[in-house]
């Protein structure tokens, strides 16, 4: 056994509540596998992320975060998710620039019927962080 | 004051309880902080279990409850239902789903009962700082503004009104009907429109509970869902009177208008006699008179789709298909007319268009897809030069030319959109507030559109829009209910705001203002949806989302990854 499997991850998952997290459900009542790794945080809208919890999620030891919204153009809120993006797109330049590892962050869009997208997506993301390994940034305080 | 935590966990039959070591989750979370109880339960969504909670919260006399089942999409509303009727906050609850995205996703029990624990962690560690918050109820006003006198304005207010709701239905004309009283036929029925119409204007002058203002514009709209104020003002010249009153919903039916082939001289419109609009020959049919200029009957009619497509960016939907029908007109009145169509693409959608097309066509009748097209008139005789599909240059000798334009927003949209606090889409019609989720409602809870106003459209698809129109009304704003808002709303806190308006870009829902005076941006509670774009947005933490406030999460968050 490689040591890699030992290593189970954390990963902070945030989930819009009218896409995003119904798609999550229906993986999960649809008994599609993924890795336990995978935090689910619910928000009405991926807007509501600031980019400050991800950052804080990932100083205090989240291995990776997942950001989840609805597909462009079906934001329950109308443009929600467009802001999302921008906001992400930005973050992980903040991310980059600052020599923190930008690859532990992912945005996916995952509708209410992409119950299979979505076990695919936490698999995949979960065996990269796994390459990745552990957070070492991660400290003790809570910002 | 002290905080008694109830933790209740749900076995859910063996769906729970086969998958995770409920034990160790009780194990793990008794001892933190504030929790008096955690204990687990067979069935909680069950009569019994209900019973058994709402006990346990008075007996215990728990301050706040955490509940570790299914989703939220599942039982939220139920446990929120048993903390009312126990005495305490509903939003002093939060529900952990250890279900669809813990126990059913995987075959590890104890990667499962790890999760769980996180999962039920945050929750307590969120529960902590929720504070109550109480369910707004304001009164509403049943009654219904419908701006647009057409099919679409019509339909509505006669699904609508009722006794106990009035509606006022302001048309800008002197008459109600719209497009359709212009109308012999419709496709692709065939079905003789001019008593079908006649009995809609019967039915809404004749009742007691639509009061219509003809020769009337809205000049103002204030308010909100179940508040609003409109304003009439008559478009008399000499003296515009206004009347105002109250409405608890809007909706906006103003019809389209047709694009004006002026605009593209190719087709020679406005220059040469005999070239005519659609809705110029629809007149001129119903009145029984298809004649050319000098009085004769025409022998040859060409018929021009898609005018002005090129120019609008989109297809009118309904064009082909009201030129096929003038075919029929014209076949029905002149048996031995020549007739062609110029198209660049036909449209012929729905389960019955394609059949009305292919039996339209016939010996005297061509169809001719052409990419470009001028009209021109050597000698007096209306020329069409196109070229063909092949790119050669063809000209035909004809009558008439009727021209099919593209339908366009009516004159007041932009106006109207304004008042209403709702956008307008790239075509200028209004905006849905979502193309496949919410057709007929739009950004401003409470104002509806209906009809052509929204896009081109049959009378079919205009009644659909009517019909859905009036059920929203109907389910939303009953007479005697009040209404509401949703409590999970924005506020912004005046001492920490620097006005530098960031939310008031974000919002969809033009729910912030800017107060000039305070220089400060406020939110109107009663129209947020609660979305947290704004809150997100703001730079300096004035702005804040009850119930998923900054702390809350952050705390749920915190416990996550510990
Ligand atoms: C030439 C032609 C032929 C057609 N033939 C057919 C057919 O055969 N079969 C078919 O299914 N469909 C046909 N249609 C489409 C049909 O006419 C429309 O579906 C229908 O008219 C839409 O109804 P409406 O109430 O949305 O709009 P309209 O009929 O345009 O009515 C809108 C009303 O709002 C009023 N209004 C506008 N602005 C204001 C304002 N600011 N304040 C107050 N009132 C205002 C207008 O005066 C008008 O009375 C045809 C359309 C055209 C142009
Ligand atoms: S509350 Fe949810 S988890 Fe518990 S028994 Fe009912 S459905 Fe199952
Ligand atoms: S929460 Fe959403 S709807 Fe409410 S004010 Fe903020 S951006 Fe607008
Ligand atoms: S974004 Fe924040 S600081 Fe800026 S105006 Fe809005 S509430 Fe005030
Ligand atoms: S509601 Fe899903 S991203 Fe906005």
């Amino acid at each position: 056994m490689k040591k890699d499997d030992d290593f189970m991850p954390k990963i902070l998952t945030f989930l819009c509540n009218w896409c995003s997290y119904a798609g999550a459900d229906l993986a999960g009542t649809s008994r599609l596998k993924y890795p336990t790794s995978i935090i689910p945080i619910r928000v009405m809208c991926s807007s509501r992320v600031d980019p400050l919890f991800i950052l804080k999620g990932y100083l205090n030891g989240a291995d990776g975060v997942l950001l989840t919204g609805c597909h462009p153009g079906d934001c329950h809120y109308q443009s929600g998710n467009y802001h999302t993006r921008r906001r992400f797109a930005v973050l992980k330049k903040i991310f980059e620039n600052l020599g923190l590892e930008h690859e532990r962050l992912r945005l996916s869009w995952i509708s209410a019927s992409e119950g299979q997208k979505y076990a695919k997506i936490t698999t995949e993301f979960t065996q990269k962080i796994k390459e990745l390994g552990k957070n070492s940034t991660g400290t003790e305080i809570f910002l | 004051m002290d905080r008694k935590i109830g933790v209740y966990i749900c076995e859910c039959g063996p769906n729970i309880a086969e998958k995770i070591d409920i034990d160790k989750v009780i194990k793990a979370v008794s001892p933190l902080d504030d929790v008096s109880i955690a204990t687990r339960y067979k069935l909680l969504c069950s009569e019994q279990g209900k019973k058994f909670l709402e006990e346990q919260i008075k007996k215990n006399g728990l301050t706040h409850l955490v509940v570790a089942a299914c989703s939220p999409r599942d039982h939220q509303h139920t446990f929120m239902t048993i903390c009312e009727n126990a005495g305490i906050n509903p939003f002093l609850f939060q529900l952990a789903n250890i279900r669809e995205q813990c126990a059913w996703i995987t075959e590890n029990k104890e990667e499962a009962t790890n999760k769980a624990i996180r999962l039920t962690k945050a929750a307590i560690g969120r529960v902590r700082y929720h504070v109550p918050l109480e369910k707004k109820e304001i009164e509403s006003n049943p009654d219904v503004l419908v701006i647009g006198g057409g099919i679409a304005g019509m339909e509505a207010s006669l699904h609508l009104a009722s006794p106990q709701r009035k509606i006022y239905l302001v048309e800008k004309t002197s008459q109600l009907g719209g497009v359709v009283t212009n109308l012999e036929k419709t496709f692709p029925d065939m079905q003789s429109c001019p008593k079908i119409i006649q009995d809609k204007i019967d039915q809404v002058t004749n009742n007691d509970n639509i009061k219509v203002y003809t020769n009337c514009e809205v000049t103002e709209i204030l308010g909100f869902f179940g508040n609003f104020e409109g304003t009439v003002t008559q478009n008399n010249n000499e003296d515009k009177t206004t009347v105002g009153f109250n409405v608890g919903a809007v909706v906006l039916a103003t019809g389209c208008a047709l694009f004006d082939p002026t605009d593209d001289p190719n087709y020679g419109y406005g220059k040469f006699d005999n070239v005519i609009t659609a809705l110029e020959f629809e007149k001129m049919n119903l009145a029984g008179n298809i004649r050319l200029k000098n009085g004769k009957t025409p022998k040859s009619v060409a018929i021009i789709h898609c005018v002005g497509r090129d120019k609008k960016g989109y297809c009118s939907e309904i064009c082909c298909m009201y030129s096929i029908k003038f075919v029929r007109y014209l076949q029905n009145k002149i048996p031995e007319i020549k007739i062609s169509n110029f198209y660049t693409d036909l449209c012929l959608p729905e389960k019955s268009y394609q059949k009305f097309y292919e039996q339209s066509r016939g010996k005297k009748n061509d169809f001719i897809r052409i990419d470009s097209i001028k009209i021109t008139n050597p000698g007096n005789k209306l020329t069409i030069t196109h070229n063909d599909e092949q790119g050669n240059k063809k000209s035909h000798g004809v009558d008439m030319v009727i021209l099919s334009p593209a339908l366009e927003p009516s004159v007041d949209t932009k106006k109207l959109a304004e008042f209403t606090r709702i956008s307008q889409d790239d075509e200028g019609f209004f905006a849905e507030e979502h193309e496949k989720l919410g057709p007929v409602t739009t950004s401003t809870e409470g104002v509806y559109i209906a009809g052509c106003a929204q896009g081109p459209k049959s009378i079919q698809n205009t009644l659909i829009q009517a019909e859905a129109v009036a059920g929203k009304i109907l389910s939303s704003l009953i007479p005697g209910k009040k209404i509401e808002p949703e409590v999970k709303v924005a506020h912004i806190s005046e001492s920490f705001c620097i006005g530098c308006k960031t939310c008031l870009t974000v919002c969809s829902y033009g729910v912030i203002t800017f107060d000039s005076t305070k220089k400060v941006c406020v939110a109107n509670e009663v129209i947020c949806r609660g979305c947290g774009n704004c809150v997100a947005a703001c730079p300096s933490g004035a702005a804040s989302l009850k119930h998923f406030t900054f702390n809350q999460l952050r705390q749920e968050l915190k416990e996550a990854v510990l």
